[in-house]
């Protein structure tokens, strides 16, 4: 990677400057500015509502700005369309991936600028063995280019994105948390790919919540605030934390988790939830498990190793194929949620839009949806009661606005993951699943979601955890079971583990002494 | 690691701090972008009666075609309401016109008509429950595609109401039935079949907003994963949807026995795509998630209104087939608009 | 969790519902009172005495409609009565290439003589050509074929006459009363027979100049756009004195929409020849004052036509020795005069 690169010297390979975006009832972009280099990667924080997302967008010619200008190579362009983006040099490699499932993996990196013969006649070879070769330089050469996209992994897909990108003649590419569905290693070939680029003189734009991944390989940095750039172009590898933190929040916040209680506390209490010998074939093998209420059990592991299938078959989402679950002794149904959630189990899923939320709902319908039977009589629905009922759960979290008739996809993902939260509180749940509560969450927001998990434990919830960041499992949770292809490898109490332990027990399957 | 005092206790509102009235904003419920939308609707209704009093004055606007207009309409819109339910839900039904051809004739066969007004209209409804039942099986626990499993249905019902028929129409000799269609059994003016559909269509909006079920139809429609996953038994809430449009076409089918006087297979034609069309333009969303039973019946009364004015004024049943195809557009292009807009 | 046996409950109660509605539901099914002998029979057949052995190909559309089954039944029923014709019937279509396949399979099966009546007759022409090239005899029935190559013998309604008939015998009705109005309820409008029908109608209404058309709507042979389209022309003319309907079926429902109206100020011709307009007609308490035929017996004749052909003979009556290659019947009119004379004839 370049040393800190000179712009005095070399004319900016891309300036946006006052680049502002209204749409209505909101200003996304109030007059953002944005330099940067080739060769450089370039960082873009800022918490979720920032305006990032929309600068993005309008770099890669989705958005229109409504004022402001973008000069390329020093000449000012206007970005259209996508394709003008394109043609300029400029790719973009979406969070949410945009692959075509039915096709395969040649097809989709070629989708729309297809190698063909007299106009129209796709050379479909000449696609494959020109995907093969991408794939190969990003350290991928046992993707199938005739392989269906249906069928890769996340990780997988996100190297066929990628893939896509440097399909055309780029001189840009922009990656939106790229790293947000890979696991450590597959970071590193991301690190290592990412390196090869800004090699060859390409410019990336990166986006990512982890602090550590951009002290790792980022150049420069810009700060987002309320659509407003409120740092541009630090160095990425000086910049303090904390002062970091402070311009993404406005506020002073540090990753902090809440104090735990003493752990003695909850041990003389009846177990609430009981796992005997709970096993899925190929999935993950028997594993036993006791929650007490107050408890805050964690579950660590990598991507694959087990860790969300164990959390959905306890709640009934899968079925087990072998093992049972008890709560307070009786058996739930084995494959019924509706077994577990009458017994007062609730489930904050992975994906929170796709299996949580009713995205064009209210707050209000979002939170009471499992307790309707609560507040109807016959069938016929009390909203009045509903309402306050609602409202009271989600002050109860803060969840912010205070306004219960908000439509939940206006929310930020903190705020939406805490009317997931106050959707069991309403229904009185006394075991809480929670499956990457904080994926997708700003740091600013993270600590506020940690407390609220901690003060439901201490109200008498007893929590099960499953998170892919392992400080947030040490730092949430009372007791760790450390899971590795499918199987507990270690138990113990979270203050007897620290991260480098939990990471070689992932790794290497045994404890280091 | 570990600090005492996290930001969110310290700024976490006591909830009794400023006591909110329960109330607050229960004024303002959310069905409010849906009533906009369907302002729209009224506007493009009022044009039409606007169109209708200028160019037909005296036959436009006299009570016997206000009865008349929505006479036309209730029968389709029965058919709408449920439709609008099962669309809600993220479904479809293609087989409600067959399903109304089928228990017209099957209430209509001369065995059905010895037991007299009480067996027509119960084996009408029975034989609708009977096919929405099919239909909700095959895709609540069969697993079918709604598309392909009301397609199915639309194939199998007509050919069964061909095979009761065989191809001839059925003459209604019970009098209590007849005479319901007869201007003598107005009841205030009203033609008992508008009752029926002002009754269907109260009964069907209670149900959408204001009962658990119609909430569990949304949410469905809306995700239906994450529906399952909060513990609604989804596959339940999806047979009940079509046996729910079952009935209704059950219903339709009595009624168009009452206004029609006989059972003919060939009733009901074309009825799926009326009632998508009339539901799609009233603002529910094809993809579910969102509908409105009040913007469907607005729809059901546009096209019956624009049907009217082009029989008014004695134009071809071509001229009223483009102008409906260009409502359908219109509707669609203005609700696109007015979502974009509070979207972002 | 107060839901539970509610629910449960609620469950029973749909199955009980409906196992016991399967019960009554099959009772209902029941059509049986209503089958009645076609009255085809009754005509005179062209010559009774059994000859050589015949087999007959008989292709129709689906018989979704009155007329249409009266189609089937009269050729069914008339083939029956001659001991040496055997009838091969096809299954009913709509879809032009099912039918095409289904007229193969009869040429394969090398059956005497064909008779056709095409869902369309300009797409089954080539169909028809071939019969004829491999030897077989094919009686055209009503929807005539782009070519006469492509059939021996054309027998079939006459659409304009229908409505020229139609015209002249409201013409008459009215042809003292100044300033007359009369309205059509067509059928659908995107057959050329419709055409046919409204420009005979339209034709025979020059010689009134003292009538005036004064609206026209198309509804689509079923009764419930019958009642549809006639209750918006009701509405649209508040006084009119003839209507004419171009079809019985679709009749069924003009008539009920009428008698919701209320309205008797005016006479109705209806089209086609169903049992059910007949009978009105003959009881003289409603509007119906008469029906101009389309007569489905034309599928008796064709029956008669094919077996001739396949005997080799001309037909009685005619001095020629061969049959002719066209026949256009006659649209009469049924009025109550002649009521009785027609009824036997009447399909329901």
């Amino acid at each position: 990677m370049a040393p800190e690169p000179a712009p005095d010297l070399e004319p900016p390979l891309l300036t946006m400057s006052g680049i502002t975006k209204s749409f209505p009832g909101v200003r996304a972009l109030d007059g953002v500015d944005l330099q940067v280099q080739a060769g450089e990667v370039h960082c873009l924080l800022g918490q979720n509502g920032a305006g990032k997302s929309t600068l993005i967008k309008v770099l890669a010619g989705a958005h229109q700005p409504d004022t402001g200008e973008i000069t390329w190579r020093g000449d000012v362009v206007s970005l259209k369309s996508p394709i003008a983006a394109m043609r300029l040099g400029i790719a973009t490699i979406y969070q949410e991936l945009d692959l075509v499932e039915g096709l395969s993996v040649a097809e989709n990196v070629f989708l729309g600028h297809e190698p063909t013969s007299a106009g129209f006649v796709v050379r479909g070879k000449e696609a494959r063995s020109a995907t093969a070769l991408i794939l190969g330089r990003l350290g991928h050469p046992e993707i199938d280019p005739a392989h269906h996209v249906g069928d890769l992994s996340a990780a997988q897909q996100q190297i066929v994105s990628m893939a896509r990108a440097l399909s055309h003649e780029v001189r840009l590419i922009v990656m939106d948390e790229p790293s947000a569905a890979l696991d450590p290693d597959e970071v590193d070939n991301l690190f290592r790919i990412v390196g090869g680029l800004t090699a060859d003189g390409v410019a990336v734009v990166y986006i990512s919540h982890r602090l550590e991944e951009i002290r790792r390989i980022g150049d420069r940095v810009t700060v987002l605030k309320d659509g407003r750039a409120v740092a541009v172009g630090l160095p990425a590898r000086d910049t303090p934390t904390r002062d970091i933190v402070a311009m993404m929040t406005g506020r002073n916040v540090e990753y902090v988790f809440p104090e735990r209680p003493d752990p003695a506390r909850a041990v003389d209490r009846q177990p609430v939830l009981r796992v005997e010998g709970l096993a899925r074939e190929g999935e993950f093998a028997p594993v036993d498990l006791e929650l007490r209420p107050g408890e805050i059990v964690g579950l660590a592991g990598l991507v694959g190793s087990g860790r969300s299938e164990i959390l959905e078959t306890i709640y009934g989402a899968r079925k087990p194929s072998a093992g049972r679950v008890l709560i307070d002794g009786s058996p739930l149904r084995p494959g019924s949620v509706r077994s577990a959630v009458r017994a007062g189990v609730g489930l904050a899923p992975e994906e929170r839009k796709a299996q949580g939320l009713l995205m064009l709902e209210s707050v209000t319908r979002n939170v009471s949806v499992s307790s309707l039977s609560r507040f109807s009589r016959s069938g016929w629905l009390d909203r009045r009661q509903e309402r306050a009922a609602a409202q009271r759960a989600t002050r109860e979290l803060s969840l912010r606005p205070d306004n219960p008739d908000a439509r939940i996809r206006t929310l930020s993902g903190g705020n939406q993951q805490k009317a997931v939260l106050a959707r069991w509180l309403l229904r009185g749940c006394r075991v809480l699943l929670l499956d990457e509560p904080t994926r997708g969450v700003d740091v600013g927001a993270r600590a506020e979601l940690y407390a609220v998990i901690r003060r439901l434990a201490d109200e008498g919830l007893a929590v099960l955890l499953v998170s892919s960041e392992v400080p947030e499992v040490l730092g949430l949770a009372d007791r760790v079971l450390v899971l590795r292809e499918g199987s507990v490898v270690h138990t113990a109490d979270a203050r007897e583990l620290d991260e480098h332990r939990v990471l070689d027990l992932v790794m290497e399957g045994s404890p280091t002494a | 690691m570990t600090q005492p005092a996290s930001p969110a206790q310290q700024d976490a509102p006591i909830p009794t701090a400023k006591s909110a009235p329960a109330g607050e904003g229960w004024r303002r419920p959310l069905g409010l972008r849906a009533d906009v939308r369907n302002l729209s609707l009224l506007g493009v209704l009022a044009v039409l009666i606007a169109v209708g009093g200028i160019t037909k004055p005296d036959e436009f606007l006299a009570t016997s075609n206000l009865q008349l207009v929505l006479t036309q309409a209730s029968i389709i819109g029965v058919v709408t309401v449920g439709m609008t339910f099962v669309i809600t839900s993220g479904g479809i039904d293609l087989s409600v016109g067959a399903i109304v051809a089928l228990a017209s004739v099957w209430a209509t066969t001369v065995a059905t008509q010895e037991y007299g007004f009480a067996g027509i209209l119960f084996t009408a409804v029975i034989v609708g429950l009977g096919c929405g039942l099919v239909n909700g099986l095959l895709i609540a626990y069969g697993g079918m595609v709604p598309f392909i499993a009301t397609l199915a249905m639309l194939a199998s019902a007509r050919g069964l109401a061909l095979q009761i028929t065989d191809g001839k129409t059925q003459m209604v000799t019970v009098n209590s039935v007849l005479d319901l269609g007869i201007r003598d059994a107005y009841i205030l003016g009203i033609p008992p079949l508008v009752l029926v559909f002002a009754a269907v269509t109260v009964i069907g909006w209670l149900l959408l907003n204001r009962t658990t079920f119609g909430r569990r139809t949304v949410a469905v429609g809306g995700n239906a994963e994450a529906a399952r996953l909060a513990g609604i038994d989804v596959r339940r809430q999806r047979l009940y949807l079509y046996l729910l449009s079952g009935l209704c076409c059950g219903i339709a089918a009595f009624m168009l026995i009452v206004l029609a006087g006989s059972g003919q297979n060939t009733n009901g034609n074309l009825y799926e795509l009326d009632a998508i069309a009339a539901a799609i333009i009233g603002g529910t969303l094809l993809s579910g998630g969102r509908g409105t039973i009040a913007g469907s019946v607005l729809g059901v009364l546009v096209f019956t209104t624009i049907t009217n004015i082009f029989a008014l004024n004695n134009l071809e049943s071509a001229v009223q087939q483009i102008a409906k195809g260009a409502i359908i557009v219109a509707a669609v292009l203005v609700q696109h608009r007015t979502l974009r807009g509070g979207d972002a | 969790m107060p839901q539970i046996p509610a629910t449960s409950r609620r469950g029973l109660l749909f199955g009980t519902a409906a196992v016991s509605a399967g019960a009554l539901l099959t009772a209902c099914t029941s059509n049986e009172p209503k089958k009645t002998e076609q009255a085809a029979d009754n005509a005179p057949a062209a010559d009774d005495k059994p000859g050589k052995a015949v087999t007959i190909g008989f292709a129709g559309p689906q018989a979704d409609h009155g007329w249409l089954n009266a189609i089937n039944d009269n050729a069914k029923s008339r083939a029956k009565k001659y001991s040496e014709v055997t009838l091969e019937i096809t299954e009913g279509s709509n879809d032009t290439a099912a039918q095409i396949g289904q007229v193969q399979t009869l040429i394969n099966k090398k059956v005497d003589v064909l008779v056709i009546l095409p869902a369309d007759g300009k797409a089954l022409t080539q169909v028809g050509l071939q019969a004829m090239k491999a030897g077989i005899p094919v009686i055209n029935l009503d929807r005539i074929f782009a070519s006469p190559q492509a059939y021996r013998c054309w027998i079939g309604g006459d659409n304009y006459g229908m409505g020229l008939n139609a015209g002249n015998y409201i013409g008459e009705q009215l042809k003292d009363k100044p300033n007359a109005k009369v309205i059509e309820l067509a059928g659908l409008d995107n057959l050329e027979l419709t055409k046919q029908r409204t420009q005979g109608f339209d034709d025979a209404l020059k010689n009134y100049p003292n009538i005036r058309k004064v609206a026209r709507q198309a509804a689509d042979f079923t009764v419930e756009s019958g009642q549809a389209k006639m209750a918006q022309l009701l509405q649209a003319q508040s006084q009119f004195d003839a209507l004419w309907n171009h079809d019985d079926d679709q009749g069924v429902g003009a008539l009920r929409a009428i008698a919701q109206a209320g309205r008797k100020d005016f006479l109705m011709v209806g089209g086609a020849g169903a049992k059910s307009a007949m009978d009105a007609i003959k009881a003289d308490n409603s509007v119906l004052k008469a029906t101009v035929l389309y007569p489905p017996t034309m599928a008796a004749s064709a029956i008669d036509l094919a077996r001739a052909l396949g005997q080799s003979k001309g037909l009685s009556g005619m001095s020629e020795l061969e049959i002719p290659a066209s026949l256009t019947l006659y649209s009469a009119v049924v009025t109550k005069e002649n009521v009785d004379e027609y009824l036997p004839t009447g399909f329901s």
